[in-house]
């Protein structure tokens, strides 16, 4: 079909779908959306150890959802805006797929018609 | 679709076609008539078809062109000529991952509507109608994912 199949491609995606099952690490990528902050920062609202956040963070990173650079001896994150994009597209290009195949179908239904208008009629053995 | 998993992108595609509903549901489901749009390869592409059309039958769709040969095939769940088919559909498109496919078609005068519902793909996302705004995104993804998948 499309050429949405490479494996390092849906590997990626299953990373971030993973990455954004969990209701703390969907937190955290609101609270990035709205600007970078740094890991303290991020953590502060959570009933939760500092160390467990960090663990949502890391999985987020590996999925390459959240960016962190370091800036003096703080480490700044940021949302990676890009692999949304590509869940999206992956969305997009099953509706994309769809779409092309009715097209065809409706080509394919004109073509019927015409030939249906060349053909002689013979008698009224019309199937249906 | 009355099967308990209802987490998971959708996609639905929906348009008026200048056809009577017995015409399109017969392109679905007619072995011959099915390869003649169902592929998506263009160019020369050796596609075959079979189909037994009844709940619980098999149909296949196999494209084989000169670099690779490529199987869609499904069971179909409901046959309603010619309101409604309902099968499971799996493919390259779903990285072989089985998904539901339902095909309404609801007469209007001589022109049907038709929508075509595509579920159950194998990976939680947002559902359809967001925007790209992030809070937006994180609502649907919330829906989305909330459960086990």
């Amino acid at each position: 079909m499309i050429e949405i199949g490479a494996a390092s491609r849906t590997a990626r995606l299953d990373a971030v779908f993973a990455a954004l099952a969990d209701p703390t690490r969907r937190a955290i990528i609101e609270r990035l959306s709205r600007s970078e902050a740094r890991v303290t920062e991020v953590a502060e609202p959570f009933a939760m150890t500092l160390n467990a956040v960090s663990k949502h963070i890391r999985v987020l990173e590996a999925s390459g959802v959240v960016a962190r650079r370091r800036h003096g001896r703080e480490h700044i994150l940021s949302i990676n805006t890009g692999s949304l994009d590509e869940v999206d597209g992956w969305i997009e290009a099953v509706r994309r797929y769809w779409e092309q195949r009715l097209d065809a179908m409706e080509r394919l239904l004109r073509e019927l018609d015409e030939d249906r208008a060349v053909a002689p009629k013979d008698g009224k053995h019309g199937s249906r | 679709m009355g099967h308990g998993e209802t987490t998971g992108p959708i996609v639905q595609v929906r348009r008026r076609v200048r056809a009577g509903a017995e015409q399109i549901f017969d392109l679905w489901t007619q072995p011959d008539l099915m390869v003649r749009w169902m592929s998506p390869y263009p160019g020369a592409v050796d596609c075959k078809a079979s189909c037994d059309l009844r709940p619980g039958g098999a149909f296949s769709l196999v494209m084989a062109s000169a670099d690779a040969i490529r199987e869609v095939s499904g069971t179909y769940v409901q046959v309603e000529r010619p309101r409604k088919l309902v099968f499971t559909w799996i493919g390259p498109l779903t990285n072989n991952v089985t998904t539901l496919v339902t095909v309404e078609l609801n007469p209007l005068g001589d022109e049907t509507d038709l929508v075509l519902t595509h579920e159950r793909l194998p990976t939680p996302a947002m559902w359809e109608g967001h925007t790209r705004g992030w809070g937006n995104i994180l609502d649907h993804l919330a829906d989305a994912v909330s459960n086990d998948f």
